[in-house]
């Protein structure tokens, strides 16, 4: 029997499921709290507030101005109120804008010099600030080096970016990997030739809000024809109490390059709900590619809906040169409120997008989430798949656009999105929008809502497994398509989530 | 082993009584064929002592070892030792096989109090299973039952059984729609697992899987009750002159 | 009349509406009052953002050419039917059958609403006030307000004869309103058939109460006016049992907006709407909308969508479409398809089927595809001879079929495919 080592490795992602359901006792696990000393700037948020943000950043003249104008613009805006969401008001003027641990007031010049405290937090919640292999944990995995993978990380600790791993190496390639605070005192060139081009300053209430008081996020540069020596990652970590974190992310991949990103976060647990706005703009140029994935695990609040964040992101991808590739993936299983539409600009000729989702809402979680794909250049392709799950109380809604526009000739699109309902008091919907202006093109969308299936709940479990453990084995099979897109490490930590969002989602 | 007393079942949504009063006893090691026409109720039979929902037993009751089944989880029947090898295998689009094996080899262990078993020796022992019944690497990697043939499907229940390793096993039509080198391989899974201490329960409508799977006790079902039972010439009985004389000396 | 809609909407006054008795006038003033709290639709509003109000409202007076069908039998012609003629909105008695039938009282809507007691009171601007949830049809509530003229028809048997109505258009600068009331009583049956353009301008609400075990089938077929334009509404309350179906063939017609709103509110029914569009924006224009809302409020229900658009030069399809299942009904199985065949380059379609689902043991899906003719049964089709006009237009009624099968009747299927392969005959050349 040749052949099963070789399917075991293959099969790995999925086999450590069982373990990690059993594995993995309570529930939000990062619930926890760092106990340091911070400062803050006054509550609410005004032009002085906006300011002292860029003051504290020590950013020149030109980014103080693009904030202030942001500001003007956001004053004028309302908040949107389109989205399948139900939450209190939000008071903007009763938060924290910037929050900073005391000892990060003087940057470190190394990860030294980072303040213990900092690097512990870091290395309970699984990300050790070092520049070592990152081990993976899957037996085999094929495309891994005996030893181990390499990961750069970009950690941000409320309104901070407190230190970025394996910079120097990843200088030698030519990649820029940095918090954007510094990008935009080390290479304002670059900062201001893109900064805001793929989601301009007045895009949208949250976005506006983030473009005025951003704190801090990260910065990717990658070189033409460069193939980024190892992944790339930012950390979010929330700590700090009443504090809005509004982060800013830039990738640009130049000619030819790629560059594999992961993003996730984490908060507290608390009793008072927290905001959370921030705005990726990546841009990629001809023949490049990057792949965002995200496992988003805020805290989703309690049992009883109490606590969580809530969670405004404007996400978008400009493939701008021919040939160029952007695929984001997403596992949504935290934040009480979810708004993010991660999208994609298919400008250049034969561009493609493609978007994979799983969302899970349980207890009171809310999501409103989806993808849009706006076809301008002749084949493209774009490919959504969506896999919503909910639970409990819980709403979850698809919304997403397709749009084909006349120059858009011989494009492609299809979608998939399917929706699972785990017990009667929870909700699932789907708002696709579909434009078609050209007949050359084609465009796919099919959809899908049902409950598990009671077939397979009963075939599980006459092989022994409880109903929850058999729920959680489908759902990572309804789910297994967008599992797949995302790297190994990271698909891992999805399928343990996927299991511990849906706990005391039966019976 | 198994000890069913008169048993009397109907569908929870409808009012069509199924099993009109079964009784039927398997002692331990001993394997017990049941054959009968179509519709008589003997896929209920196998659902209704593994647990499915939809169906409501309005009279009797059924023991495993003296544990009343009929009062238990789906799971919890599995991990007292039943197995149910389906007759329709259900497709989980998206699990792999190997992963719902492990889910469920771990399961089973952990309700009877044993430690889980390690990924390499887990990995040994599906392979050795796997070789016997001739199930190949790509089978145990591809989603559970998903665009698996008829035969494949039948092999891959008795893979489950083998790695199970239950005390009573009821196989519902497992050697329905296998060629002769599948019945056959199929047949040697069972007769591997023969012991002492496991009963076989098989539903079947051929003497072909009798041959090779030799029955202590032969059982003919018809219209919800067990009507006649002797030994193995009774199937040969069956398969010679069909059920209709059987069914006539009993109305008489 | 509608030229009352713009400058009025909002401030109907007592004396612009028709003069009626009591249940009647009652139900006008609520909706006059109905509409001024909600105003007209305006391109801001989510459900009106990809087909324009504002010809629909406007208070310049629409125009449309009279058809001229050369002297070809109108549709449905070879069907035996009880007729009723409406002549640019007017009730036209002596071109109609006399208004009685086996199992049927049919009455004028404007003899009905003079009456101080009629059963219609209970379902005149009753279903049009429910079917405002999930969203609103201002149009309809204006329609309450203001239509004199409809039918009236409650069906207590099985007729044996579809009840047909004719909308003849022949006034060019007609712009008519017309409501009608139809109750089908526990266990009837009733087939209705509806053609013609009606008017320039046609606003039209029909509301249909649907009892247990009753069965309600429609087919319509709009004018081939080409400058005409439509407001329709359908407003079906569907009851345990219950069967609705209803399909629509609209060939020409420089805007039609076709809305349905179904409630199905008794166990185990069944609610089925369909729809056929063929546009050539090469006439005219030609811009086609389908808004549809199921709302599931019971057990064990089946709903289909079935709406199918052939665009061309410019035409432009829009397909909106919501399946709604409310928290307790169960086992609800909802499906939806809305496709688009874009026969070349100039022709667009925008779509946006919803679910919303707040029950978990139900099944519902929707597919929706757009694109060009498939190029591989093109080719099958030519290499086997036959020639790509024809081939195309095989594969086109070939498209449209899964919206035709949704006609339950074959004579009237029949009918329907037979007006539909003459409409691409006559393009052909
Ligand atoms: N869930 C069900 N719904 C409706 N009828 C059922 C159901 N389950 C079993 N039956 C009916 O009960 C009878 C016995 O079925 P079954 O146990 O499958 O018979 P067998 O396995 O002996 O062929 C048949 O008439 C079958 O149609
Ligand atoms: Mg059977």
């Amino acid at each position: 029997m040749a052949g099963v080592d070789e399917l075991i490795a293959k099969e790995g992602v999925e086999e450590e499921t069982v373990e990690a359901v059993k594995s993995l006792a309570g529930a939000y696990k990062y619930g926890w709290e760092t106990e340091i000393e911070m400062e803050y700037a006054p509550k609410g948020v005004n032009p002085d507030i906006v300011r002292l943000i860029s003051e504290k950043n020590d950013e020149p003249e030109w980014m103080t101005e693009w904030r202030l104008e942001a500001f003007a613009r956001w004053e004028k805006l309302e908040e949107p109120s389109w989205a399948l969401l139900n939450y209190p008001e939000i008071d903007f003027q009763d938060q924290y804008y910037y929050a900073r641990p005391k000892s990060m007031e003087e940057k470190p010049k190394s990860l030294d010099e980072v303040d213990p405290k900092l690097l512990a937090t870091y290395e309970k919640l699984g990300i050790p600030l070092k520049e070592q292999m990152i081990l993976a944990g899957v037996e085999g995995a094929e495309d891994m080096p005996a030893e181990g993978r390499k990961v750069a990380v970009d950690a941000v600790f409320d309104s901070v970016s407190v230190g970025t791993t394996f910079q120097a190496e990843l200088k030698k390639a030519g990649v820029i990997f940095c918090s954007i605070s510094e990008a935009i005192k080390e290479h304002p060139e670059l900062v201001k030739k893109y900064l805001g081009s793929v989601v301009p300053v007045s895009d949208n209430y949250y976005a506006t809000l983030n473009s005025a008081v951003f704190s801090d996020g990260s910065f990717v540069y990658i070189p033409p024809n460069t193939r980024c020596p190892m992944e790339l990652s930012t950390y979010f970590r929330i700590n700090a109490e009443n504090t809005g974190q509004f982060e800013r992310t830039l990738i640009i991949a130049d000619k030819g390059s790629y560059v594999s990103y992961l993003e996730g976060c984490t908060a507290p647990q608390r009793d008072t709900a927290q905001l959370h706005a921030a705005v990726v703009e990546i841009i990629i140029e001809e023949d490049a590619e990057v792949k965002y994935s995200t496992v988003q695990n805020w805290f989703p609040g309690d049992e009883e809906g109490k606590g969580g964040i809530y969670n405004f992101v404007t996400k978008r991808a400009d493939c701008r040169g021919d040939r160029s590739k952007v695929m984001w993936t997403q596992v949504e299983t935290g934040s009480a409120v979810t708004w993010k539409y991660p999208s994609c600009i298919l400008r250049g000729a034969e561009s493609q997008g493609e978007f994979y989702s799983i969302a899970i809402t349980n207890n009171y979680q809310q999501a409103d989430t989806g993808t849009k794909m706006v076809h301008l250049g002749r084949d493209t392709k774009s490919r959504i798949v969506s896999k919503g799950i909910s639970a409990g109380k819980a709403q979850n809604t698809y919304r997403g656009l397709v749009s084909m526009h006349p120059k858009a000739k011989n494009s492609r699109n299809y979608t998939q999105c399917d929706s699972l309902l785990i017990g009667d008091k929870c909700g699932a919907h789907t708002v696709p929008y579909i434009e078609v202006k050209n007949n050359s093109s084609r465009v796919e969308h099919e959809a899908t809502t049902s409950k598990v299936d009671e077939e397979q709940m009963f075939y599980c479990r006459q092989r022994g497994m409880d109903e929850e453990e058999a729920v959680a084995l489908i759902v990572n099979g309804f789910a297994k398509e967008v599992l797949q897109a995302l790297p190994m490490e990271f698909a891992m930590e999805a399928q343990q989530l996927v299991a511990i969002s849906l706990e005391g989602s039966v019976g | 082993m198994l000890k069913i007393n008169n048993l009397h079942v109907k569908l929870e949504e409808e009012d069509k009584r199924i099993l009109k009063g079964v009784d039927l006893e398997v002692p331990a090691g001993k394997v017990h064929a049941i054959m009968g026409p179509n519709g008589s109720g003997k896929s209920t039979l196998s659902y209704v002592l593994s647990g499915r929902d939809g169906y409501e037993v309005t009279e009797g009751d059924a023991t495993l070892d003296g544990e009343e089944l009929l009062d238990m989880e789906p799971e919890e029947r599995a991990a007292a030792g039943l197995f149910l090898a389906f007759q329709y295998p259900v497709e989980i689009p998206g699990v792999g096989n190997m992963t719902f094996l492990r889910t469920a080899v771990n399961a089973q262990r952990k309700a009877r109090g044993e430690e889980e078993m390690s990924a390499a020796d887990f990995l040994k022992f599906v392979r050795a299973k796997a070789k016997d019944l001739k199930i190949d690497a790509d089978m145990l990697k591809r989603p559970v039952n998903v665009g698996f043939s008829g035969g494949e499907k039948k092999r891959n229940e008795i893979l489950q059984m083998a790695m199970l390793e239950p005390k009573m096993c009821i196989l519902d039509e497992t050697d329905s729609g296998l060629d002769v080198d599948a019945m056959k391989l199929v047949s040697e899974g069972v007769n591997a697992l023969r012991d002492e201490g496991r009963s076989f329960l098989v539903i079947t409508h051929y003497q072909r899987l009798l041959d090779h799977i030799k029955p202590d006790v032969v059982h003919i079902m018809a219209a919800g009750r067990i009507v006649k039972s002797g030994g193995p010439e009774l199937a040969l009985e069956v398969e010679n002159n069909g059920y209709a004389d059987i069914l006539a000396e009993i109305d008489a | 009349m509608s030229t009352a809609v713009k400058t009025q909407a909002g401030q109907i006054s007592a004396d612009a509406r028709p003069a009626s008795g009591a249940w009647a006038a009652e139900a006008r003033t609520d909706a006059a009052s109905r509409l001024a709290a909600m105003g007209l639709p305006t391109r801001r509003d989510e459900y009106w953002k990809w087909t324009r109000p504002d010809s629909l409202i406007s208070a310049a007076p629409a125009t449309a050419e009279v058809f001229d069908n050369q002297g070809e039998p109108l549709v449905f012609h070879e069907i035996d039917r009880l007729k009723l003629v409406f002549v640019d909105g007017v009730f036209d008695a002596d071109a109609s059958d006399d208004l009685e039938g086996e199992g049927l009282e049919i009455e004028r809507l404007s003899t009905a609403s003079e009456k101080d007691i009629h059963w219609a009171k209970d379902l005149y601007g009753v279903l049009e006030t429910a079917g405002q949830t999930p969203v609103q049809s201002p149009l309809a509530v204006y329609n309450s307000a203001m239509a004199t003229d409809g039918v009236v028809v409650r069906v207590t048997g099985k007729p044996t004869r579809p009840v047909s109505l004719i909308y003849r258009h022949e006034d060019s600068a007609s712009d008519v309103i017309l409501h009608h009331v139809i109750k089908v009583e526990e266990g009837a049956t009733l087939t209705l058939l509806e053609n013609g353009a009606a008017a320039a301008r046609f606003n039209q609400v029909t509301e249909v109460d649907v009892a247990k075990g009753a069965e309600f089938h429609h087919v319509r077929a709009q004018g081939r006016d080409h400058d005409r334009q439509a407001i329709t509404h359908i407003f079906a309350r569907v009851d345990a049992e219950a069967t609705f179906k209803s399909f629509t063939m609209t060939v020409n017609g420089k805007l039609t907006r076709n809305e349905c709103v179904i409630d199905i509110i008794g166990d185990d029914a069944v609610a089925h709407i369909a729809g056929a569009a063929l546009g050539d924006g090469a006439e005219n224009e030609f811009h086609h909308d389908d808004t549809v809302f199921i709302t599931h409020d019971a057990v064990a229900c089946e709903s289909r969508q079935v709406f199918k658009k052939v665009l061309k030069n410019g035409a432009k399809g829009v397909f909106q479409g919501k399946i709604l299942v409310k928290p307790d009904a169960q086992k609800t199985d909802g499906y939806q398809k809305s496709q688009s065949l874009l026969l070349d380059d100039d022709a667009s379609f925008q779509a946006k089927p919803e679910l919303e689902i707040y029950a978990d043991d139900v099944i519902c899906s929707h597919g929706s595809t757009t694109g060009a003719i498939d190029e591989e049964a093109l080719f099958y089709l030519r290499s086997r001879g036959v020639p790509t006009p024809i081939a195309t237009d095989l594969l086109v009624l070939a498209f449209l079929a899964d919206a035709i099968e949704e006609i339950e009747d074959e004579d009237i299927a029949a009918e329907v495919t037979g007006r539909l392969d003459a409409w691409l005959t006559r393009r052909r050349g």
